[in-house]
């Protein structure tokens, strides 16, 4: 149960590139079904029987950029307490239900959406539908899960940030190239909003997001359409639709006091046991208007604003090297030039032979080690462009020798052989990434989405190859704007 | 029928909520039919057996090519297949390595070669030129002197912390004593990997890579008529003698339980395995229901019997593990874990009533559905990888299976009944006949000797050796270090040395510290000063990595991880009794305990022991019979339950102004080995030291 931004940041340090969410093709086209449950579900089926296999995923489109800025870290924390249970599901029983079935499973949240999944047998199809249909409907948290969770969440922290030399740079330069958009924040949040966190704050952050009109369900694998819908349509259908789910919800969960001081009705005006089949005519009548209430997320704007200057910091951390990390406002996910970025990219700092590696850390030596890559999200992006000097070299070589790379770049057409490399690269990383049906669905979840366009994983690898050298040029002029960006230096502590 | 009444309320209610009793966990449907595309079969010529799989699923093709001879016996040269095959894509006759290397990376591709197998694996429309690769270092490989060495090299340091390493001392003990005389059971040794000449590695790559009886797997994106052109444009061409066959035999069976002890001194935990050879090769009818009655006696999760007992039960360690290795040239068992030192006798009598238990009575229905579920879903879940169904297509070749054997195995697994797991458990394994093997400390030595049926403990060295005992030392302790102290002070009596040593104000040493596991050199600056100072550094180009401060009464320590870290009162006590140019000379005035421990062989060099302990660490320094030079130091501190290891050997003695200095050295803390070389050494030169030095 992860960050997905940090287990990027850990990619990228390894030096590889991750095409992650953006990246998708298949020779042999991705045939899928896609429909929506009455209850707004969005549901999207991929039958392929190779491998007697199947992965059940839930997005939900909720990440840390719909958080209340003063309770931020909730959507990633809320990832972590949807594992705790369910009305019918007992503390840590989905993970030994899945294993014990020979599956597994995991979940992780970004600025923009919060993914679960399970890899089954397929003969196990109906489990996952269940474990996901439970975890929609009527999850269970109590304080001592709140608890549990609130320590592992601090500890992933403490891993993965705190003590990660450089770990809070995604942090730092998000804060200040988003000056004025949730994404602001990172996905991990602050400590102190989760320690201040109340039971309404959890019951409203479920109420509000984990509804079923604000999920796609994403089956891929050995399926048969036919029956798979049968059951999602038991298990999902059966979710109640609009405002309804969460007067069920209340049902459950509220005493008998304070639902019929909230409902003007008493519980036992319901089915105790089948809730949504209650006979009496109040009850029906008060599930209906609340079945005619839609959930409505209010969701920020894009953000086209650019940075305002070059904004240049200095960050004292536990490292022993100082480095330089740099961020460039870019067009959100969906926009065009994203191939081109990507491209951009490659050519500057992947693999040994990149320019920035060549010239900056092999033959001047002025940096340890330097990356720079394209992160594009729903309402913008954003380019980083990072390196660790040695002890001896000041910062502001440095900087002057990642500049003129940045001026080689937006003067010159790159030549033919980079950009044959990186065509082979894309072409090679893309056929690779749809191997794993957990792959599949996931990417035609995400597709439809954030591009409205789930067959997107279908036509990925042309939009690659549709970049020119000319269009490399071009958006390196663009984005790259050298009077207004984020200039981060990393200097050690002092002792 | 209970789903269709659902059905009909779903339709009722408008999809609302339906009596859907969620309380209900779903049960598995039916286990589905695999799906594992039919592989096609020719051969060639010179004796290739190519095995293709269509899948046209990505435009991709892997080629996996493994070599038909069985593995031979080395001897002398124990190791030499696995370094021959670490060095294939070291270069070939055409190419060096780095454009070896840049040539894969421009085309994406994936090429990797290992003692008796090549594997390559790209896309579609770069096979050629993956080919042409594949088959220049097939052909071509050249075994550049450099590499050779730089290899050897890596080799050794890998030896030098398998001498540290409980784990790997117990799974080289573990071949050894389950195999002997069996390619299986032989274990590189430094004497070994030095036996190995380049002209060796050519000649096992002449012998060895031959198209006779080797296989050609193909996966991928491609049909048989372009596989058959293209095995015939680059394989037709490859030559080579007849292929390698041989029974080698399927291990060493005993009557009665032997105990095989491997000395660990300091060790506050035992690893141990109880283990036993099997009568089975991979292929056989019996290997799925081995499968499964290892996997609940402890294959794997939670829920196995020995994690139940020995963890959850007992609490003797944080895990308990079984495993079953079925091979084509020898299969044996395993079972075992890491044990604090007083329950090691009590972990192996529960280790051993398991394998008793699971003989005696058949295993409960909750178990057997538990693990045949999770078996089911990994080799499910396995099948998503391309090179799974490639083993699986070779496996049906090799192992002579039934050609819908992979087709069926969920069906197979499904059908292993409790009957079936009691009949494999007593006919291949025993609690009786088993190899216990123990590597930890020395104190537990007594305890062990009640599961050793003819009460005669064996025991091996780390590399799998049997070790002679300890002969006791023909001098004292005190006669020892003023041995030593002459040899190093070039004295020849009591008073000539005490004398000289006086003589030594100061020192400064400055030596560069390289290791295969780093890419650059790192310096390390030693300081001494008679009063009681001393000062060491370690840097790398423009960074401090370590520092340590002591001046008699305080000091600190600094990492770059840590920062400065002022020594604790205790360790401030432990510094002050190996104080001095000798520290020896000065052990029974500053209180360190100490005492010979006898005579040992070093790497063929009788060595007297001395032990002492400082209240913190325990060392066991070694001294040369003749030379009476101090060859090794090994340091093992606790550190709560771990403890570390630290092994400094010293060589290349010179004298420096009247001094002998080692100027060779080489350092090893776990996985790591640091090798230094002197650079230059300065006696009496003036020096301040403080702390800010």
């Amino acid at each position: 149960m992860s960050l997905i931004y940090l287990t990027m940041k850990k990619t990228i340090f390894c030096g590889l590139f991750l095409l992650a969410s953006t990246s998708f093709w298949a020779q042999q086209k991705i045939t899928y079904e896609a429909y929506d449950l009455p209850n707004g579900l969005h549901v999207i089926l991929h039958e392929e029987h190779a491998t007697p296999i199947v992965a059940v995923s839930v997005l939900y489109h909720v990440g840390s950029k719909n958080e209340n800025p003063n309770r931020t870290g909730f959507a990633h924390f809320f990832e972590h307490l949807l594992f705790e249970g369910s009305a019918n599901i007992g503390r840590g029983e989905y993970s030994e239900l899945v294993e014990k079935n020979g599956g597994t499973l995991n979940a992780n949240t970004s600025q923009d959406r919060t993914y679960y999944y399970e890899v089954l047998p397929s003969n196990q199809l109906e489990l996952g539908l269940w474990l996901e249909s439970e975890r929609m409907l009527h999850a269970k948290v109590d304080i001592k899960g709140i608890e549990t969770q609130r320590s592992v969440v601090k500890e992933e922290k403490r891993q993965r940030v705190d003590n990660q030399p450089y770990g809070s740079f995604f942090t730092e330069i998000f804060k200040r190239v988003f000056a004025a958009h949730p994404y602001n924040w990172a996905p991990i949040g602050r400590m102190e909003h989760l320690d201040a966190a109340q039971e309404e704050d959890y019951v409203n952050f479920y109420k509000t997001f984990y509804v079923p009109s604000n999920a796609t369900l994403s089956i891929a694998g050995d399926i048969n359409i036919e029956q798979t819908k049968k059951w999602i349509a038991q298990y999902f259908g059966s979710i109640p639709k609009g405002q309804a789910i969460n007067l069920y919800r209340d049902f459950i969960n509220l005493s008998d006091e304070a639902f019929a001081s909230k409902y003007k009705m008493q519980k036992s005006a319901f089915d105790q046991k089948n809730f949504m089949a209650s006979a009496s005519p109040a009850a029906k009548n008060l599930i209906t208007s609340y079945l005619n209430q839609p959930c409505v997320i209010e969701r920020p704007l894009k953000d086209k604003q650019p940075i305002t200057g070059v904004i240049k910091d200095t960050i004292y951390d536990n490292i022993q090297l100082p480095a330089l990390f740099m961020g460039y406002k870019m067009p959100s996910q969906t926009h065009p030039d994203t191939y081109a970025l990507e491209f951009l990219n490659e050519v500057l700092s992947s693999g040994s032979s990149s320019r920035i590696n060549k010239e900056i850390v092999e033959k001047r030596q002025l940096a340890q080690y330097a990356f720079s890559f394209n992160y594009g999200l729903e309402d913008a992006g954003i380019g980083i462009m990072a390196a660790i000097a040695p002890k001896e070299v000041a910062l502001d070589t440095l900087l002057n020798a990642l500049d003129a790379q940045i001026a080689a770049i937006k003067s010159e057409l790159i030549s033919e052989e980079e950009f044959q490399k990186v065509r082979n690269k894309f072409e090679n990383d893309i056929a690779s990434s749809n191997s794993s049906i957990a792959g599949i669905a996931e990417n035609l979840a995400d597709n439809h989405v954030y591009y409205g366009d789930a067959n997107r994983v279908n036509t990925l690898l042309s939009n690659y190859l549709k970049v020119t050298r000319e269009d490399i040029l071009r958006v390196a002029n663009t984005y790259l704007t050298q009077d207004a960006r984020v200039i981060l230096y990393y200097l050690p502590k002092e002792k | 029928m209970k789903s269709l009444y659902l059905l009909l309320i779903l339709i009722l209610t408008n999809g609302v909520f339906a009596q859907l009793d969620r309380s209900q966990r779903p049960a598995a449907a039916a286990a589905q039919k695999i799906n594992i595309p039919a592989s096609q079969v020719f051969t060639t010529a010179n004796g290739i057996t190519v095995i293709l799989s269509e899948n046209h699923k990505i435009p991709k093709v892997s080629i996996e090519m493994s070599l038909g001879s069985t593995p031979r016996l080395e001897g002398e040269k124990a190791g030499l297949a696995d370094f021959a095959g670490s060095l294939l894509m070291s270069g070939t006759a055409n190419r060096s390595k780095d454009q070896l290397d840049r040539e894969i990376d421009f085309i994406g591709a994936n090429l990797s070669a290992g003692s008796s197998s090549m594997y390559l694996s790209c896309l579609t429309k770069h096979l050629d030129k993956g080919l042409d690769l594949m088959t220049d270092v097939l052909y071509n490989a050249n075994f550049p002197e450099s590499e050779v060495e730089r290899i050897r090299k890596q080799n050794l340091s890998g030896m030098q912390s398998t001498k540290a390493d409980a784990g790997e001392m117990a799974t080289n003990a573990t071949k050894a004593v389950n195999f002997p005389g069996h390619p299986l059971g032989e274990i590189m040794t430094e004497a070994t990997l030095q036996n190995i000449s380049r002209e060796d590695l050519i000649q096992y790559y002449k012998n060895n890579f031959t198209p006779q009886g080797s296989y050609l797997v193909v996966v991928g994106d491609i049909t048989r008529a372009q596989t058959e052109a293209m095995v015939t444009r680059y394989f037709s061409a490859w030559q080579g003698g007849p292929v390698y066959q041989s029974d080698l035999g399927k291990g060493q069976f005993d009557k009665g339980n032997r105990v095989i002890f491997v000395k660990k001194p300091g060790a506050v935990q035992s690893v141990v395995y109880v283990t036993f050879p099997i009568d089975i090769r991979s292929g056989h009818k019996d290997q799925l229901a081995l499968n499964v009655l290892n996997g609940i006696l402890g294959g794997g999760g939670f829920g196995t019997r020995l994690m139940q007992n020995l963890r959850e039960d007992k609490a003797f360690t944080y895990g308990c593990y079984s495993s079953l290795n079925i091979t084509e040239n020898g299969s044996w068992m395993s079972a075992g874990g890491n044990f604090k030192n007083a329950v090691t006798d009590s972990a192996i009598t529960e280790i051993l009533k398991e394998f008793a238990g699971i003989i005696e009575a058949q295993v409960t229905d909750e178990e057997l559905s538990l693990t045949k579920n999770n078996m089911a879903g990994g080799f499910a879940r396995s099948l998503e990888r391309p090179q799974t169904v490639a083993r699986f297509a070779l496996n049906t070749i090799k192992q002579k299976l039934a050609p819908d054997y992979y087709q069926n195995y969920l069906q197979q697994l499904e059908a292993i009944s409790k009957e079936d797991v009691l009949r494999v458990a007593q006919q291949y394994f025993t609690a009786k006949n088993c190899h216990i093997i123990v590597v930890g400390n020395e104190e537990i030595l007594p305890k062990l000797l009640v599961f050793d049926t003819d009460g005669k403990i064996e025991k091996l060295d780390a590399f799998g050796a049997p070790i002679k005992e300890t002969k006791s030392a023909d001098i004292t302790a005190d006669q020892l270090i003023e041995a030593y102290a002459m040899a190093i002070t070039g004295t020849t009596s009591k008073k000539a040395l005490l004398k000289k040593v006086k003589t030594l104000k100061t020192y400064s040493r400055e030596s560069e510290m390289s290791s295969e596991q780093i890419p650059f050199v790192l310096t390390s600056t030693d300081y001494f000063w008679n009063g009681g100072n001393e000062a060491s550094k370690m840097e790398m180009p423009g960074m401090v990595l370590q520092k340590s401060y002591f001046d008699g009464k305080a000091g600190y320590t600094f990492s770059m991880q840590g920062g400065r870290e002022d020594l604790k009162a205790e360790e401030i006590a432990a510094k002050q009794k190996a104080i001095g140019f000798i520290p020896e000379l000065n052990y029974k005035a500053n209180g360190m305990s100490y005492e010979i421990k006898g005579i040992e062989n070093i790497n063929g060099e009788e060595c007297y022991v001395l032990y002492t302990n400082d209240g913190l660490a325990e060392n066991y320094d070694f001294y040369n019979v003749q030379s009476f030079m101090k060859v090794r130091s090994t340091n093992i501190r606790k550190m709560g339950e771990e403890t570390v290891e630290t092994t400094t050997s010293y060589a290349d003695y010179k004298e420096v102004d009247g001094f002998k200095f080692a100027h060779s050295f080489s350092l090893t803390v776990g996985k790591m080995t640091l090798n230094g070389v002197v650079k230059r050494i300065d006696v009496n030169p003036k020096l301040v030291l403080t702390e800010d030095f």
